[in-house]
């Protein structure tokens, strides 16, 4: 085992570590505090690791598989970060006791998983990193216990255990397509294409991957599930969980044109993702909410990149897609910092929240000079040309209409009173990832081979330019129209699956009935002797 | 046709140990008859364990001919891997419920004997010898007195308490069990008469696909049908598992349905043809379906703890049968990936559901109720019993790392395989709705008490660690290595190749 590939163990093993050592009551008590240490080894290996040789454990009989490759580096490295600034500001955040503990629990088994998904090289360990993230979700949404939270948490969790199935199902077609035992994801990817159950096995990852990443309509736990959890937990549930579903997408879907006609279908879906997100959130009150639904729309956004990518076999695809998603970890994770900021502090201080807040907003929206200007530009060669540029440019101004609805909610919040102060705990993960958003990207432009990023900016200002001014004036327009906020309620599509319910109820009743006939002594002889007889005449039948 | 081989002794010894111990336990009796059984069960599992490893090193079947006389005038004592596996899983669930039950089945203080914990001690190690004597059992003769007789112990274990209502949801599975017997019964007089043995490996050879062979299968079946309760005659299962004393919950609802299980393999792999067997096993796998959707949907509306564990039983059985018309579809590697599912699928299970109708029994204790739906307060309270539920809860739903959820996916990619998706799909919405009775119990117990409840008794320690180690064990057999698995292939007959 090289230094790289020891690196790679760590990110996995120190939270399952930490969380071993919460069997010890002392360890267990500072576990809040300690809480940002764990994701460090997975931001080292992002950094020292990338594109090292797979590490192979027992690989006759086991076949347990470490992998890094450059765009999963990328994404690791920003929700490393993130899950430790945000596990810094949860240390302040939640305080101390049973409750903070718990949380810390919870906390440890979502970050294995979370970070587990970009080093799983094999089939099952990937499947195992992907239900603890998907599982484990639902003990930081319901931390607050109240009846909100435990609604979004149910719905969640119903819905994760549907995207685990899906996945299950689909990962057993590809293990029956890999010719040999091999369960390693690049051996199951190669063989994809060429599989019997081609269609129905990608249709089954899209739905899995979709769900955890929101696509429409499987997204209507998210704008439930991000604001009802805490603030530190919001950041990671929009900012590094959803990736769970973007880079199952990156990594099962090869973008070299073997699955051109499914890119096609998934860029729709991106699309549609993408204005549906903006629709429904600029009519929500909450501002946790409106950068729920954003998320959304911008991981619409990124799923049409990558199915664009896939439908032109862009070479390159996944690095930009990757470099998308990055800035929105960074991005949107401190966003939903700042919403639990922006209540406490008043003041001149209040602006140390709402600037940095407004500038990290108009990015979502390629505002040039930005972080989020050159994800818009890293993903231009797959969202740039014809009709799918216009759309992705209208896209740009429903995040620019949005972001501004978001500050106008933010700045609505109660303010503190002037002498109220944000505890430094909360405000240095803050300005912090604040920072990272606004400058990693411009660090990590020419580092993931996307070119120069000042060369990247000068190119075609036009472009760049109008979704903003359009979405700008779109929301100096919305800014008079109150009397719309609440028209879609959290999780819109939710209120379609009251039919669905009832329906469900009525079956389970029929069947409570129908299984209580089966009980009654005469009805179970006929049916003893009904299987015999039956039995008999199946095996006579063949074997006449 | 073998003869004893190396390390045969063992299997007497398996054997020996409990009915010994039995006696020994019946006649000084007390305090004497918990030590005894204790001792007895702890080293069952040493050679249990031996026995296993023992098979595994050689390769195969350990065998022994009692008194030197070969079949089909002799009797003959054989541990495959099937056998070896399965008197291992026993032994660690009668272990644990032994250790479980040194709380609630201790002789009262200042008491020389008392009647419960008494029958208790003797009737574990009856349960015992005879599960031995079901798993390891040569002839289907023997593998009947050995049913025969679990019936007996699991059901004096049943109407522990003496509660009316005990007996009389015991009378119905005593009923029910005998109506099996005289089935099977009247299949092995059929066996008999027209091949005139009933050895297993001495009717593989001669039984063919002729009229008497099936008409004995058919109606052997059926009564191990009755006996295990695949849906729909389960009737008796419910009211019986939950009636009885945590303690032999879990016996029953673990163990006592899957020795008939191992019975019901034997006919169907060994003995009958593979032609009317393939054609026979979408029958039982149907059946099996059935039991999962119509087992755990019931489960889900279940408004007694007991009844949804116990509901979750009859679901659970149904996975078992999934297997057989996947290892009869005559395909080599997807049959051995469904066997080794299926029986990884009736050891995860034994011991999740011990865990869960232990853990149950101490939450019902503690509470003095198991209304699902005022279970409020249960976490804060026992947390270790709780966690226990919750743990084998995802081992049945099939959540990895678990047992249940390499069984199920070993299950999953043979019916993929086979190209039977259909089964695929049982295995996946049987989970959702596993998911949801489990979350259920979880949501309710993690809830605070509402202000007015009495404090719930916390109960001691001991239990419910006993609890959480049947669990975890369900848990761990998932990060088990398949290969390490090979154990429960040895002996297995091959399709198209020789025994």
């Amino acid at each position: 085992m090289t230094g790289a590939q020891a690196l790679l163990v760590a990110a996995i093993a120190a939270p399952v570590l930490l969380l071993a050592a919460c069997l010890w009551d002392g360890a267990r008590r500072r576990m809040p505090g300690l809480l940002w240490l764990a994701p460090l080894p997975g931001l080292a290996a992002a950094l020292l690791a990338a594109d090292t040789t797979p590490l192979v454990l027992d690989a006759a009989r086991l076949r347990f598989t470490l992998a890094l490759d450059a765009p999963s580096a990328l994404l690791l490295g920003a929700a490393a970060l993130l899950w430790s600034a945000a596990g810094a500001y949860a240390s302040r955040y939640m305080g101390r006791g049973p409750g903070a503990e718990r949380f810390a629990l919870w906390w440890l088994i979502t970050l294995s998983g979370s970070l587990g998904v970009f080093v799983a090289g094999d089939l099952a360990s990937f499947y195992l990193a992907f239900a603890a993230v998907s599982l484990a979700a639902f003990g930081l949404i319901v931390q607050d216990g109240t009846p909100r939270a435990r609604r979004a948490g149910e719905v969640t969790l119903l819905l994760a255990v549907m995207g685990e199935i899906c996945l299950l199902l689909a990962f057993a077609l590809l293990a029956e397509a890999v010719q040999g035992p091999s369960l390693a994801i690049a051996d199951a990817v190669a063989a994809l294409p060429g599989s019997p159950a081609r269609g129905l096995a990608v249709g089954l990852l899209v739905a899995g991957f979709g769900l955890k990443a929101g696509l429409v309509p499987l997204h209507v736990w998210l704008p439930l599930a991000h604001p009802a959890a805490p603030m530190p937990a919001s950041a990671v549930l929009s900012g590094a969980i959803v990736k769970a579903g973007i880079i199952g997408l990156l990594r099962f879907l090869p973008a070299d044109g073997a699955l051109s006609d499914w890119g096609g279908i998934l860029a729709g879906i991106g699309l549609l993702t993408a204005f549906w997100g903006v629709g429904c959130g600029i009519v929500q009150a909450n501002p946790k909410t409106v950068l729920a639904y954003s998320t959304v729309s911008q991981m619409g956004v990124t799923v049409a990149a990558l199915g664009m990518g896939m439908a032109m076999a862009a070479p390159g695809t996944g690095m930009a897609v990757a470099f998308y998603a990055t800035h929105h970890v960074l991005a949107k994770g401190a966003l939903f910092l700042a919403v639990g900021l922006a209540a406490g502090s008043g003041g001149w201080r209040r602006w140390l929240v709402l600037l940095p807040a407004l500038i990290l907003a108009l990015g979502f929206g390629g505002l040039p000079g930005t972080g989020g200007a050159l994800a818009k530009a890293a993903v231009k060669p797959q969202l740039g040309e014809g009709l799918v540029g216009l759309l992705a440019g209208l896209s740009a101004a429903g995040s620019t209409l949005l972001m501004l609805h978001f500050m106008r909610r933010l700045i609505a919040l109660e303010a503190g009173g002037t002498a109220d102060r944000p505890a430094r705990g909360l405000l240095l993960p803050w300005l912090g990832l604040a920072a990272a958003a606004l400058l990693l990207p411009w660090a990590l432009y020419g580092a993931a081979g996307l070119g120069d990023p000042w060369e990247a900016l000068g190119k075609d200002p036009v472009a760049a330019l109008w979704p903003v001014l359009l979405g700008a004036a779109l929301a100096a327009g919305l800014a008079r129209q109150d009397r719309w906020l609440g028209a879609v309620p959290e999780g819109d599509l939710l209120l379609l699956t009251g039919k669905a319910r009832r329906l469900g109820a009525a079956c389970g009743a029929v069947a409570v009935r129908a299984e209580a006939l089966l009980r009654a002594w005469p009805i179970a002889g006929l049916a003893l002797m009904a299987l015999l007889l039956a039995l008999f005449g199946v095996m006579l039948a063949a074997a006449a | 046709m073998s003869g004893t081989t190396p390390g045969g002794w063992l299997l007497v010894l398996a054997l020996a140990l409990p009915v010994g111990g039995m006696l020994l336990a019946f006649a000084l009796g007390g305090r004497t008859a918990e030590r005894i059984a204790l001792g007895v069960l702890g080293l069952g599992t040493v050679l249990a364990g031996m026995i296993a490893a023992e098979v595994y090193a050689a390769g195969a079947p350990l065998a022994y001919r009692l008194g030197g006389w070969a079949p089909p005038l002799g009797l003959r004592l054989q541990a495959d891997g099937l056998a070896a596996a399965m008197l291992l899983t026993a032994a660690l669930v009668l272990l644990a419920v032994a250790l479980f039950g040194r709380a609630a089945q201790a002789t009262p203080p200042g008491v020389q004997e008392a009647r419960a914990p008494f029958t208790f001690w003797t009737f574990l190690l009856a349960l015992a010898a005879s599960l031995a004597a079901a798993f390891l059992g040569g002839d289907l003769f023997n593998l009947f007195v050995a049913l025969e007789m679990l019936t007996f112990a699991a059901l004096s274990l049943a109407c522990l308490d003496g509660r009316p209502s005990q007996f009389r949801s015991e009378l119905r599975y005593l009923f029910f069990a005998l109506i099996g017997s005289v089935l099977y019964l009247l299949g092995t007089a059929l066996l008999y008469g027209a091949h005139g043995t009933l050895d297993i490996a001495l009717l593989a050879e001669r039984a063919g696909a002729d009229l008497p062979t099936l008409l004995a299968a058919a109606l052997m079946t059926a009564g191990l049908l009755a006996k295990m309760a695949l849906f729909p005659l389960h009737l008796w299962l419910p009211p019986a598992h939950a009636g009885a004393p945590p303690a032999a919950s879990a016996l029953l609802s673990g163990l006592v349905v899957k020795a008939a299980f191992v019975l019901l393999l034997r006919l169907w792999i060994w003995v009958l043809p593979p032609v009317p067997a393939g054609a026979g096993a979408p029958l039982l796998a149907g059946l099996g379906a059935a039991a999962i959707l119509v087992g755990s949907l019931i489960a889900l509306r279940q408004e007694r703890l007991k009844l949804l564990v116990a509901y979750s039983t009859v679901a659970q059985i149904g996975y078992l049968f999934l297997m057989l018309p996947l290892v009869l579809a005559g395909d080599p590697e997807a049959a051995a990936r469904a066997w080794l599912g299926g029986i990884l699928q009736a050891a995860s299970h034994a011991f999740a559901k011990a865990a869960m109708f232990l853990s149950a029994g101490l939450v019902a204790g503690a509470l003095g109720h198991d209304r699902v739906a005022e279970l409020g307060g249960a976490g804060r309270a026992m947390p270790m019993a709780v966690i226990a539920f919750g743990l084998a809860g995802l081992s049945l739903m099939g959540i990895p790392p678990s047992g249940g959820f390499t069984a199920k996916w070993l299950l999953l990619t043979a019916a993929l395989g086979t190209g039977q998706w259909w089964w695929a799909a049982v295995i996946l919405g049987g989970g959702l709705l596993t998911g949801g009775y489990v979350y259920r119990v979880l949501a309710g117990s993690l809830t605070a008490p509402p202000a007015a409840a009495p404090r719930p008794e916390p109960p001691a320690q001991g239990p419910e660690r006993v609890a959480l180690a049947l669990a975890l064990v369900s848990v761990a057999l998932g990060l088990v290595p398949l290969a390490s698995f090979g154990l429960v292939q040895i002996g297995r007959p091959i399709l198209g190749g020789a025994p």
